[in-house]
């Protein structure tokens, strides 16, 4: 078993990524950036590790290589992929905290993708701690009783069994095979071995040491964001290395003279391909919480959803016509099925809870 | 493990154990006809798919060898997981109560068996699992006199950090004292106890350290291997369940409780029974031990083995045990 290596994506999984009858390759980027980026809130407000958000992260990343994104909502794809790594994990969630966490990011009052141009987000919920109870939580959403998000029986039924099915279908999608390799141990590991920290310019030792370690795990968590899916195409020394490379050059560290990469057996080329992508992701994001705005024409923030991509395919005239591939078309048709099947499952599960 | 087949490509025969987590049917793949072993988990409706299945599931499809129970197929429906295994006639347990003399089976056998054991354990290891439950019921063996490491439900691979073990309930009689210790950073060097116990149980016929509860499993093997100190065990008093109370027993020399075992036979056992982990012997240096070199030097070794190419030792020990027969446990998962 491959304890310190990852599954890395063939090329032809890459290339029916961005084939024609996919989904055009920008509304495919600004989808993977907003999932990621809830799964990253969910993980905070659930006070899971980031080592533990960070598996998810590349786990949903690989569960899209295998499946169309619009085969289910966003959003949902994200709270399976977390709660799965979770549940193996030393910090199991329970599915009804995992409900809340949703709810809240996915509400109006949730400060997710909140456009601080329109106004200003209402404050978040207190933290979730492990001695709250769900019913604590539970209690402080409806604390405001204004805007805040309600979460149903029904909907959390409903809510749960999508869970679970999810939870499922990822497992066979990726042939149970849930193991992720993080780099970032590496990365410090590293760091120590090479002494880079016997710098610089200013400051103490030991404030530079700190600043370059926080920097190039920043560029770690930043790269499980970005659709370029550097998790998927490099193993977790070359991301290291990359990692420390932009790290080091940002702070002004001093690196070793020689080609010290080759020691962790990353070579000059790779290195320099993972260096620019990393380092673009700061841009791009920016970039994409434009795109995404524009995308969600009429709602001014929160979690883009398959209705969203659907109205604009719909906008650029692609889903009537042939342009978009049988595969993404059928899949939105199956996701308007799948989406009133949904809705008259929460239906009768209110009459049956009601009688 | 394409997931193409379906849960009606086998019929389902008798059924081998239940437990809460899973029952085992004996099956026939309707197809080839080829016997297997059918292991349904049962989807938790709260939880979804249980963790230890999903663990079980990604370490059996990397731990391919002759001495590892072969995981086949994994079926997948809207509310049950099915684990296709191939089949194995019973296990180590059911074995000795029905070939032994007395739960006790003959040296040959016993050197087979525990050659195959190391073999499997070692292969684990070098794979970075660790098997955690090993126990007579969980080796299963068929009437050509395999042995195969079954049940990889309380598997882990290691390395990686998971603070939740100690308060699974496994059964405590082959259990390592760090771990009855309360010791949370435990090795391979505890499925080498475990094998130590098993091997001097297939001699005698009973289990080495019978023990009722965790304190109770703790004083019969210091009954036994004698109680250590701080002196002898540095760090001793640093354990959870370290106290002071002990009573102190003195060494019990193995051979006078295994009169049975021969000198080599006790050296090994001796190392694969030290009380400190770091002193525990490992499976790779366990199988190069004296004790083996007249299973693999002998003439009777089939010359298709000795000359198949492959870098391993030969797997199958020429001195084959005696078929085993159809008796199906009853208690567990029938060692799947």
């Amino acid at each position: 078993m491959a304890h310190m290596t990852n599954p890395l994506a063939t090329p032809d999984q890459l290339f029916q990524r961005r084939s024609l009858g996919a989904l055009p390759m920008e509304l495919q980027d600004i989808i993977f950036f907003s999932t990621q980026c809830l799964t990253q809130a969910a993980g905070l407000l659930l006070q899971l590790p980031q080592s533990v958000t960070a598996q998810a992260n590349v786990l949903l990343a690989r569960y899209w290589l295998v499946e169309s994104m619009m085969a289910h909502e966003f959003s949902d794809v994200s709270a399976a992929t977390l709660y799965l790594v979770a549940k193996l994990s030393s910090h199991p969630v329970s599915p009804r905290d995992v409900a809340y966490i949703y709810t809240y990011l996915l509400s109006s009052s949730s400060a997710f993708f909140h456009d601080p141009s329109s106004r200003p987000p209402p404050p978040p919920p207190p933290p979730f701690g492990s001695e709250s109870t769900t019913t604590a939580t539970a209690s402080s959403f409806s604390s405001d009783k204004s805007n805040t998000p309600y979460l149903s029986p029904s909907g959390y039924q409903a809510f749960h069994a999508r869970l679970l099915r999810l939870e499922g279908l990822v497992l066979a999608a990726l042939g149970f095979d849930t193991h992720v390799a993080l780099p970032h141990p590496l990365a410090v590991t590293y760091l120590q071995a090479l002494d880079f920290f016997s710098f610089r310019r200013d400051g103490s030792k030991e404030a530079g040491r700190r600043a370059l370690a926080a920097r190039a795990v920043a560029y770690l968590n930043a790269a499980l964001l970005s659709p370029q899916a550097l998790y998927l195409t490099h193993q977790p020394p070359a991301l290291a290395v990359a990692a420390m490379y932009s790290a080091a050059r940002d702070v002004g560290a001093k690196m070793p003279e020689c080609e010290w990469w080759e020691v962790f057996d990353v070579d000059r080329e790779e290195l320099g391909f993972l260096v620019v992508g990393m380092r673009s992701v700061e841009g791009w994001g920016r970039k994409m919480r434009k795109d995404m705005k524009e995308a969600m024409r009429g709602r001014e923030r929160g979690m883009l959803t398959r209705k969203d991509v659907e109205g604009e395919l719909r906008r650029r005239g692609l889903v009537a016509g042939d342009e978009v591939g049988n595969g993404s078309k059928m899949a939105v048709v199956d996701a308007a099925e799948e989406e009133a099947a949904r809705r008259l499952d929460e239906k009768m599960a209110e009459m049956a809870s009601a009688a | 493990m394409d997931g193409k087949r379906h849960a009606a490509s086998f019929q389902q025969l008798e059924k081998l154990g239940e437990g809460t987590y899973a029952t085992v049917f004996k099956g026939r793949n309707r197809q080839t006809g080829e016997l297997v072993a059918l292991k349904e988990i049962h989807l938790d409706s709260e939880e979804g798919t249980p963790s230890t299945a999903i663990r079980e599931i990604s370490l059996m499809k990397e731990l391919k060898h002759e001495n590892i129970v072969a995981l086949h197929d994994v079926i997948h429906t809207e509310n049950k997981l099915m684990l296709v295994f191939e089949y194995m006639d019973g296990d180590l347990k059911k074995y000795m109560d029905t070939h032994g003399e007395r739960g006790a089976l003959k040296p040959h056998v016993i050197k087979s068996f525990m050659y195959q054991l190391l073999r499997g354990i070692d292969f684990c290891h070098k794979n970075r699992v660790l098997h955690r439950d090993l126990k007579p019921q969980n080796l299963l063996i068929n009437n050509k006199g395999q042995l195969k490491l079954g049940d990889f439900g309380l598997a882990r691979a290691f390395g990686i950090p998971v603070n939740t073990f100690s308060n699974e309930v496994v059964t405590l009689w082959y259990r390592a004292p760090d771990v009855l210790l309360g010791s949370r950073t435990y090795n391979t060097s505890i499925d080498i106890w475990s094998a130590g116990c098993i091997m001097a149980e297939m001699f005698s016929g009973r289990p080495l350290f019978p023990g009722t509860t965790n304190e109770d499993q703790i004083i019969r093997i210091f009954r036994i291997m004698g109680t250590p100190t701080e002196r002898t065990w540095p760090g001793l008093s640093q354990f959870p369940e370290y106290k002071t109370t002990w009573q102190m027993y003195s060494t019990q020399p193995l051979s006078t409780i295994l009169p049975q075992i021969d000198p080599l036979g006790i050296d090994l056992l001796q190392r694969m029974l030290q009380l400190r982990p770091e002193l525990r012997i490992s499976a790779a240096d366990a199988l190069n031990h004296q004790w083996f070199a007249d299973l693999i030097g002998q003439s009777g070794v089939p010359v298709q083995q000795q000359s198949s190419m492959s870098s391993q030792i030969p797997g199958q020990p020429q001195m084959m045990p005696p078929p085993y027969g159809q008796v199906p446990s009853q208690v567990g998962y029938g060692g799947y």
